[in-house]
């Protein structure tokens, strides 16, 4: 039995939308939804897991996408910052960052929304503890955190 | 003139690219796609410091999908030394390597993937040789020379006359002084003398400098650049291809991020140089590691000797402060004699005598980083106040309110006067953190001040312009780089000319449109740039008023702009229908310019700071004895602004800058070892995470509207990093009793001095 | 950006294996590629081959049955929210969920973790204490390793080339009075302490006495690794009286590590460390034991 490395179609769900792609087994997803589906939200910054800037959800789940191959996406739904929003209707997160004024240089503003989605999505009525556990792996050096994480907690109260 | 209350200025208006930057559509450079892009890589020096003896692309460049492949030796048909102090850095290196990292090498390819499989098909000789890499080894007589040879001069008015030591490491010396520091010392009551270290540290944008250049016979070269300054950037591009500056286009687009890591040209050269072998637009991104290898914070042994009477009067300063600024100057000589000038920071103090050294090592070349040199020199002066304070009996912040330079007090003959109000930002610090309240035993309290000075003589220009329906445009060069100018821009022009914040649109920097503009750094934009834009405005304004009051038949005096139009009691006329009535028909515009250019004068450093930045911090910390481990719990940012265009980005901006600085004071240092870098990655460099932000933090701000800016506005944004470490430092001594002088602050070094101060 | 190289897809461990002998050092195995795809980003690894492990049904199965068998391609993520962990092994389920960040946690597994060997590792601290057992799997059979057999040094597995790492079982702690404390300012931990108490009577009665006592210490040394002579001073020592001896068993623990001088601190520090943080996860252990979850937290560290 041979293994594969030439390109292989792999289906997947990208922010609702079917996508058929081609790709090769090293073909990492970051460079797949930036390069080929032109979603350029997610970032290639740190590129060893530790900032997510890259960070975008597979099932829900946060992933590195700078450390995933895109073939893993198969048969799975990918969510890219490009789909929280509904239309021109901000998702509540996207709108508790502008807000909240916890947006400066936008770079790591995909990977923090989407982390925190993810988060509210697993965890019955977060703490702040539990907001900083997400965060623990998302780097921002310009907000210094302060108006990010009340953006966060802002939806989780609503959320209620 | 508009007096508040503002419809625009003063409000927590949301930033103009909010929505883009949620959305993830907004573009910074790697997210460009230019038709026929190539892409490019770099193949860099393992060694500190070699003679590169042979370098052979042969195999490289016949890899199919090779555009270009360029090495030092074939950088002969163009300047390829560039520098905005000393012209000493090649675009590639040029016989010798003088740092881990430095560019040896470049590829240009169809692909990125052709382009990293390339690299390895080059085939570089290197004769290492015996590396300094740190000031001592630099400065020891014999030392190896990191350059030899004549230094060019590069383009900055205040830097032309640069002052090297021949034959030596040092690239320029700073020497201020005044009075006669030693008698005041030896007659002092206290004298404290003491040396403080401040590490090598990165600025870690999340964006790496990134830069995407092309060549056309029509346009000249085209650069898209993650950059702080465009027309630096120009300029040595200009210089290095001779090609005229109307024929260099640099456009900025969002930056992920500055800090200072990207002022003057860094990776723009060797992207215009492959573009142009390559006849195609090529894209040189840097990864975050590479920026490890591009440029840092100049890092500092910084002795002070301070002389106190005993009634607490600060008598005299003396300090010798040497700057390691690694392997290339940048604008380390510009870091080095501004921050000394104020080593003094914000006290009156009769008689100094300051000297500073800019040194080469051969490491990661260091440049401007948030505070330009100043977070080395209060980290020493404002540590050692407190130590004084401790010796005189004194309250730190009593002591420090004593010494203050007051409001209006000249700093040096020929500089702008003290424009803050020093005392109030640090009686509102000291209030906020309840300084004369009792605390919990287990926390300490500390604080600092500073004061800094901004860029001068600096130019800022700007355009706006008025469209037929009342819409306006803001041609600008300050560069968006999170700190949120962009909007304060608009709200300046929306304010002047009354018109609604979603009507006025701001141009991205773009030196073929927008104006001339320095820099974006030094605190400068809203009060520079912001004021060439307000002039701008007004200019608009007073053609309006003008145009009006001769069709009116009233004076001018007697109008004014309301709401998109142009009113005086009973009569009112929209913007639209005075254009109608200046051009006849319906087309043209109004177009309005902004000159700020407060040119030399017979300040010390060749022109007078536009404003002080002032600001003060305060601390509390906690401490677990058994590790060393330290945490601030609390930490309050006073900065004395003038007015607060958008008090919510303001906010925003000190925020950062307080946990920036937590970087340097608890965790960040550049580790080398054997001439290696040990930590050039975010597995090993620890930067601030949200877990590591203060529980409180508050960021108060003085508006005396006292400012040369726009509405009375100075700048802010370095003043709330300055003060951190020796605030923290400061609690940490009150706390413990101990006193740490290098940084950062670790749990091991934390711990070791408790042990040292044994059992209390 | 990484090389080309062939991804196969075996669907048995059976496959795996002869795919790994056939292959030899041009293969490695690959789950979640958090190291791995990393190590190859880096151009430190170019393996023309990756044997992608995830669909073998049998690494995926989190059992119990006296011992918790752990499949090698259980995510940290899984064992974090298993109810069958949480309810035998709490201690696990709790460590498992401060393993880097939450994205390596959703990838990463258990075996690529163990398999790695980085002597940074909070599962291998923890599983140390826990006498687990890792099962490898070759063409020729199978064998069950002690994870102290297995683990030989930094980045450095007593695996065969042929051979994949199939799981790892562990003993279930009887008794609540275990710890995991972990500290360091860094990305990865500067230290890793698991203890585990095994007491002579029910949790809750303050005279029960310490009959087994496990303490692992990671991250301070090439692999982790038990300190015999620490365990030894808390035998027979009853529950309540235990902070009478975490001094004596912290500075026993301390005299059984060899540090080095590195990025996380000198090695005095380091052996210090290992004492204060012995007697720290000792007394929360301890406490555990009476039934109370202390609320001590230290700066820089997490307590599971």
């Amino acid at each position: 039995m041979d293994g594969a490395r030439s390109p292989a179609t792999i289906h997947l769900v990208v922010n609702g939308r079917a996508c058929d792609l081609e790709v090769a087994p090293h073909a990492l997803l970051l460079d797949v939804l930036r390069d080929v589906l032109d979603l350029k939200g997610a970032k290639r910054s740190c590129d060893t897991q530790v900032c997510g800037a890259c960070t975008i959800l597979i099932d829900g789940m946060a992933v590195s996408a700078c450390t995933y191959l895109a073939v893993e996406a198969d048969g799975r739904a990918v969510l890219t910052v490009e789909g929280l929003a509904e239309g021109e209707r901000l998702h509540p997160l996207q709108r508790a960052f502008l807000d909240a004024g916890a947006v400066q240089c936008g770079f790591c503003t995909s990977g923090m929304l989407l982390t925190a989605r993810a988060m509210l999505a697993e965890t019955t009525a977060p703490s702040r503890e539990d907001v900083l556990h997400y965060l623990r792996g998302s780097l921002c050096r310009c907000t210094g955190y302060r108006k990010i994480v009340e953006a966060i907690m802002a939806v989780a109260e609503t959320a209620r | 003139m508009s007096q508040p209350p503002f419809r625009a200025v003063g409000r927590p208006i949301p930033r103009i690219d909010g929505l883009e930057k949620v959305t993830g559509r907004a573009r910074y450079v790697t997210d460009l796609v230019i038709p026929g892009m190539a892409h490019a890589k770099v193949l860099r020096s393992p060694y500190a410091h070699a003679r590169v003896r042979r370098v052979d692309l042969t195999r490289c460049r016949a890899r199919p999908g090779v555009l270009a492949a360029l090495c030092g030796a074939d950088l002969t048909w163009c300047e390829p030394y560039y520098g905005p102090a000393f012209r000493d850095r090649p675009v590639l290196a040029i016989d010798v390597a003088r740092y881990e990292g430095e560019p040896v090498a470049a590829v240009a390819a169809v692909d990125e993937a052709t382009a990293d499989e390339a690299l390895d098909l080059i085939e570089v000789d290197y004769d290492p040789l015996p590396p300094v890499m740190t000031l001592e080894e630099a400065l020891s007589p014999g030392a190896p020379r990191v350059h030899t040879g004549k230094p060019q001069a590069g383009h900055f008015a205040d830097l032309a006359s640069l002052r090297p030591v021949p034959g030596t490491n040092v690239c320029h010396q700073f020497h201020f002084a005044r009075g006669d520091s030693g008698r005041a010392l030896a007659s002092a009551d206290l004298v404290l003398d003491e040396t403080y270290r401040f590490p090598p540290v990165q600025h870690v944008a999340l964006e790496a400098h990134a830069a995407v250049a092309v060549w056309s016979e029509t346009d000249g070269l085209t650069v898209w650049a993650s950059t702080q300054n465009p027309y630096s950037v120009r300029v040595e591009l200009a210089k290095m291809f001779g090609v005229p500056l109307a024929r260099i286009r640099v456009v900025v687009p969002h930056l992920g991020g500055g800090f200072g890591s990207k002022t003057y040209a860094k990776l723009e050269p060797l992207a215009a140089a492959l573009a142009r072998v390559a006849g195609r637009p090529v894209r040189l991104a840097a990864s975050v590691a590479e920026a490890f290898q591009t440029v840092r914070r100049c890092c500092a042994r910084v002795h002070v000797r301070v002389g106190f009477r005993r009634d607490g009067g600060l008598v005299a300063v003396e300090c010798g402060a040497d700057y390691d600024v690694g392997a290339y100057a940048d604008i380390g000589p510009r870091v080095v004699q501004k921050a000394t000038y104020t080593a003094t920071g914000p006290y009156r103090v009769p008689d100094v005598t300051l000297d500073a050294r800019a040194v080469y090592t051969n490491t990661t070349p260091g440049g401007a980083f948030r505070g330009f040199g100043v977070p080395q020199l209060a980290w020493a002066l404002e540590s050692l106040v407190d130590v004084a304070a401790e010796r005189l009996g004194r309250d730190p912040v009593e002591l420090r309110r004593q010494n203050f330079l007051a409001h209006g007090e000249q700093f040096a003959p020929g500089d702008t006067p003290i424009d803050g109000k020093l005392e109030e930002s640090l009686g509102r610090a000291a209030e906020t953190i309840g300084w004369t309240q009792t605390g919990a035993a287990d926390r300490g309290r500390g604080v600092a001040a500073m004061l800094k000075a901004s860029v001068a003589p600096s130019v800022s220009e700007a355009i706006v312009r008025l469209h037929t329906d009342g819409s306006v445009t803001v041609l600008a060069s300050a560069v968006e780089m999170g700190q949120g100018t962009r909007t304060v821009l608009a709200q300046i022009a929306a304010e002047v000319l009354s018109v609604p914040m979603a009507s006025v649109i701001v141009v991205q920097p773009d030196t073929a449109v927008t104006p001339y503009d320095q820099t974006t750094s030094s605190s400068r934009s809203t009060a520079m740039t912001g004021r060439a834009v307000q002039v701008a405005a007004e200019d608009v304004r007073e053609q309006l008023l003008h145009v009006t009051a001769a069709e009116l038949g009233v004076a001018v005096k007697d109008l004014a702009l309301d709401d998109g139009s142009v009113v005086t009691p009973g009569r009112r006329l929209t913007y639209a229908e005075v254009l109608m009535l200046r051009f006849g028909m319906s087309g043209g515009e109004i177009i309005g310019r902004g000159v700020v250019a407060p040119g030399r004068t017979a300040a010390p450093l060749g022109g007078s700071t536009p404003f002080w930045e002032v600001a003060v911090g305060a601390a509390e910390v906690s401490v677990d004895e058994e590790t060393g481990a330290l945490r601030v719990e609390r930490y309050v940012s006073v900065a004395d602004v003038g007015r607060a265009i958008n008090p919510l980005l303001l906010e925003g901006q000190d925020e950062g800058g307080v946990v920036q600085g937590l970087g340097h004071t608890l965790f960040e240092e550049m580790l080398y070892q054997d001439g290696h870098l040990l930590n050039g990655t975010l597995l090993a460099y620890r930067v601030p995470r949200a877990d590591d932000a203060p529980p409180t933090l508050e960021c108060r701000f003085v508006e005396n509207a006292d400012g040369s800016g726009p509405f009375g506005a100075k700048g802010a944004g370095e003043g709330s990093l300055i003060p951190v470490s020796p605030a923290v430092a400061n609690a940490l001594a009150r706390l413990t009793g101990v006193r740490l002088r290098d940084l950062p602050l670790t749990p091991e070094r934390v711990w070791r001095a408790l042990r040292a101060r044994g059992r209390r | 950006m990484l090389r080309p190289f062939t991804l196969h897809r075996p669907e048995t461990a059976e496959e795996a294996c002869a795919l790994l002998a056939r292959l030899g050092e041009d293969a490695v195995p690959y789950a979640g590629g958090t190291e791995l795809l990393l190590l190859m980003k880096l151009g430190l690894l170019r393996p023309p081959h990756l044997v992608d492990v995830k669909r073998i049904r049998e690494l995926n199965e989190l059992a119990d049955g006296g011992r918790l068998t752990i499949g090698a391609t259980v995510t940290h993520r899984s064992l974090e929210r298993s109810p069958l962990v949480r309810a035998r092994c709490p201690l696990v389920a709790s460590v498992a969920r401060h393993v880097a960040n939450v994205r390596v946690r959703n990838v990463g597994t258990i075996g690529g973790n163990l398999a790695f060997a980085d002597p940074h590792s909070d599962l291998a601290t923890l599983f140390l204490a826990l006498d687990a057992h890792v099962e490898l799997v070759s063409p020729g059979g199978r064998r069950e390793l002690s994870l102290g057999d297995f683990v030989r040094g930094p980045w450095e597995t007593a695996r065969r080339p042929d051979e994949l790492l199939a799981g790892v079982r562990l003993a279930p702690w009887p008794s609540r009075a275990a710890a995991y404390v972990k500290f360091g300012v860094h990305e990865r931990p500067t230290l890793g302490i698991a203890v585990a108490l095994g007491l002579n009577g029910e949790d809750g009665r303050a005279s029960a006495r310490i009959q087994d006592a496990r303490i692992a210490v990671g991250c301070v040394g090439p692999r982790p690794a038990r300190m015999f002579t620490a365990e030894a001073r808390l035998r027979g020592v009853s529950v309540d009286r235990v902070d009478d001896v975490v001094g004596a068993v912290g500075d026993a623990a301390a005299a059984g590590v060899d540090p080095a001088d590195d990025l996380h601190g000198s090695a005095d520090y380091k052996r210090e460390m290992v004492a204060v943080f012995v007697r720290r996860a000792l007394r929360v252990a301890a406490a555990r034991a009476g039934g109370v979850e202390p609320a001590t937290s230290f700066p820089y560290a997490v307590v599971a």
